[in-house]
């Protein structure tokens, strides 16, 4: 755990410009080491006798992205809304910046931006007149990094969100989560309505807001995304914790998917042997199948024949992800 | 380690080069008012109009209304505060300020703070404004306050309205009792606002935090007149505000009634904000 005094007395040196924002980033990486910005324990939110979300256990570290990953219904957005408060927990603890996520909420919002999932505010309202409320709220005499949001977004800050697209919409949403450079962002399904090109920039965002120092949480449907940009993810299921990894570890230990293409006869007993072998299909002398753990066996098997072709893919997250899922279910 | 000494552990990130205090009350407040321009016009402007028509016609019928009123039963007349309205001011009374222009105006008492909070909440405006540094009690009060003006801004209109129309038609309105009428409504329909506040606080949602503070406010005209018409059942009258509202526009401002009712409003809308602030946020 880290000392209090390892970080002097808190208050944020100005960074005005953009040079002093990159100095600033510097001085973070250098005064401090790894913490929990996030840190459940326990978390559990029923409705009634209708489940939540139960015992969530997990630590997000400062400066990380970290993915929070879930079929429908399966409790992201009950975890981010408790964590804002806006649900109160029926067990356990969440503590953001180390503060207490109810008792301490109001300081904790004053440090987070958050783009909730469907973001919606009145419709008559321009994003200049909602940024306009929320910095009076935060206690900003302008609308800080909010025009150069927009410019980079595309977005127009002048019309009432009822005329604006559902895509239009969700960037002002993100706007209204980052104008006040927030350290902590909670971000639930950011993307969704954004188009390429926009979903592109906000993952070139996020990025920047990592080396910034700032903590990202990220719960999404978009798992290329997530695979993009997140150095970790959980994965909930039925409001329960199923796997907490970094994306790395959760790939590399992912069964791979091999596939030999033979030149003669198959030797298909000899690899379905093998220890990690499973789902083992042939066909024409055409050898696929998922391979777990050590390579060498197989590569060893392979090597005793002719090969015509020989292909070796990683699973992607949402590979993984489905794995996870069937397993869960069986 | 204490939350508290991780607390001073982390950086602040967030460039405050033009940082201010925060004022969440005022800034919500100033957006409130400015949503809610068009429909303080509305409410002013419609009851002000059918209280300016009122006092526009009493001149024309001052004289028929004594024989008129010959035919009316007592209790009738007892139970709609119907004297001898033999002033613009008694005749206000009966026609509006006695029951049209206090329901009317609490029920805007009432939209107004459904509108803020638990309309806004049922349409997922809430966790985006709740997730900046904003109480669940700044927001109760935010709204109590937002609909405190805009009612003095209908009832403004329709002591305007009302007061141009006796003067161009020579009903002879006393202007000081016509404020003090307009305003004795102010605490009246603010109980109603308050009311809604407390509903919104069950987590009810809108329809039904609109319906059962309108259902109460109806409830208690019913009960007020039930007691002034059937004297066994004049007691239950206690239990309606109309009996405590007087009638401020012939009589002036009871200031004891006027404090009870404001001060009754306030504690309304801190139970509402207790309530609120003890339970979850639909989103």
């Amino acid at each position: 755990m880290v000392c209090a005094e390892n970080y002097g007395s808190g208050s944020a040196p100005h960074a005005d410009g953009p040079g002093q924002r990159r100095s600033y980033g510097l001085l973070m990486q250098k005064r401090l080491t790894p913490m929990a910005v996030i840190e459940t324990r326990a978390l559990s939110k029923r409705y009634g006798s209708h489940r939540g979300i139960e015992d969530i256990s997990l630590q997000v570290e400062r400066a990380e992205v970290f993915g929070f990953l879930g079929p429908n219904g399966a409790g992201k957005t009950t975890m981010i809304r408790t964590l804002l408060d806006l649900l109160h927990p029926t067990g356990g603890q969440a503590l953001i910046f180390g503060l207490d996520a109810h008792r301490d909420s109001l300081e904790i919002r004053s440090r987070l931006g958050n783009l909730p999932g469907s973001y919606a505010t009145d419709a008559h309202l321009t994003g200049r007149q909602i940024l306009n409320l929320l910095a009076g709220v935060r206690g900003l005499a302008d609308l800080g990094r909010a025009e150069e949001l927009a410019q980079r977004f595309r977005a127009d800050l002048d019309r009432p969100l009822a005329h604006l697209s559902r895509g239009n919409r969700q960037k002002i949403g993100l706007i209204q989560a980052l104008f006040h450079r927030p350290e902590l962002l909670l971000l639930d399904e950011p993307t969704t309505g954004l188009d390429p090109l926009m979903q592109e920039e906000f993952m070139r965002l996020v990025a920047e807001e990592r080396e910034r120092g700032v903590t990202v949480f990220v719960s999404s449907h978009e798992l290329n995304e997530v695979e993009r940009i997140c150095s970790r993810v959980a994965i909930i299921g039925d409001g329960r914790l199923i796997a907490v990894e970094a994306v790395a570890d959760l790939l590399g230990r992912a069964s791979r998917n091999v596939t030999l293409q033979f030149d003669g006869p198959a030797a298909t007993d000899e690899l379905s042997k093998l220890d990690g072998v499973h789902d083992l299909e042939e066909r024409d002398g055409r050898v696929a199948f998922k391979l777990t753990g050590d390579v060498n066996p197989m590569l060893t098997v392979a090597a005793r024949h002719r090969l015509r072709d020989f292909q070796v893919t990683r699973p992607s997250l949402e590979e993984v992800f489905l794995t996870y899922y069937s397993q869960d279910a069986a | 380690m204490s939350a508290r000494s991780l607390h001073v552990a982390v950086p602040r990130t967030a460039a405050k080069s033009s940082a201010r205090r925060p004022q969440p009350v005022r800034s919500l407040v100033a957006r409130g008012l400015a949503d809610r321009w068009r429909s303080v016009l509305a409410w002013g402007i419609g009851g002000g109009l059918m209280c300016a028509f009122t006092a526009g016609v009493y001149p024309s019928i001052q004289d028929s209304l004594g024989q008129a009123l010959e035919g009316y039963p007592e209790g009738l007349k007892e139970a709609f505060s119907i004297g001898e309205l033999s002033s613009v001011e008694e005749y206000l009374s009966a026609e509006a300020f006695g029951w049209i222009v206090p329901i009317a105006v609490s029920f805007f008492a009432i939209r107004s703070a459904v509108r803020s909070i638990a309309a806004a909440e049922e349409a997922g405006h809430l966790d985006a404004l709740m997730s900046a540094p904003v109480s669940r009690r700044e927001l109760v009060g935010a709204t109590f306050i937002t609909t405190a003006i805009s009612t003095v801004g209908v009832l403004a209109l329709v002591a305007l309205l009302t007061g141009t129309s006796a003067a161009v038609f020579g009903a002879g309105l006393s202007t000081g009792l016509l404020l003090a009428g307009t305003a004795n409504v102010w605490p009246f329909a603010m109980v109603f606002g308050a009311l809604a506040l407390v509903v919104t606080g069950l987590r009810p949602g809108p329809g039904v935090t609109t319906g059962v503070s309108g259902a109460v406010l109806v409830a208690m005209y019913v009960i007020d007149l039930v007691g002034k018409l059937a004297d066994p059942v004049e007691f239950l009258r206690h239990l309606s505000l109309f009996k405590y509202y007087g009638m401020a526009i012939r009589d002036g401002i009871d200031p004891l009634a006027f404090a009870g009712i404001t001060l009754g409003a306030l504690l309304l809308a801190a139970l509402g904000a207790w309530l609120f602030d003890r339970r979850d946020l639909d989103g």
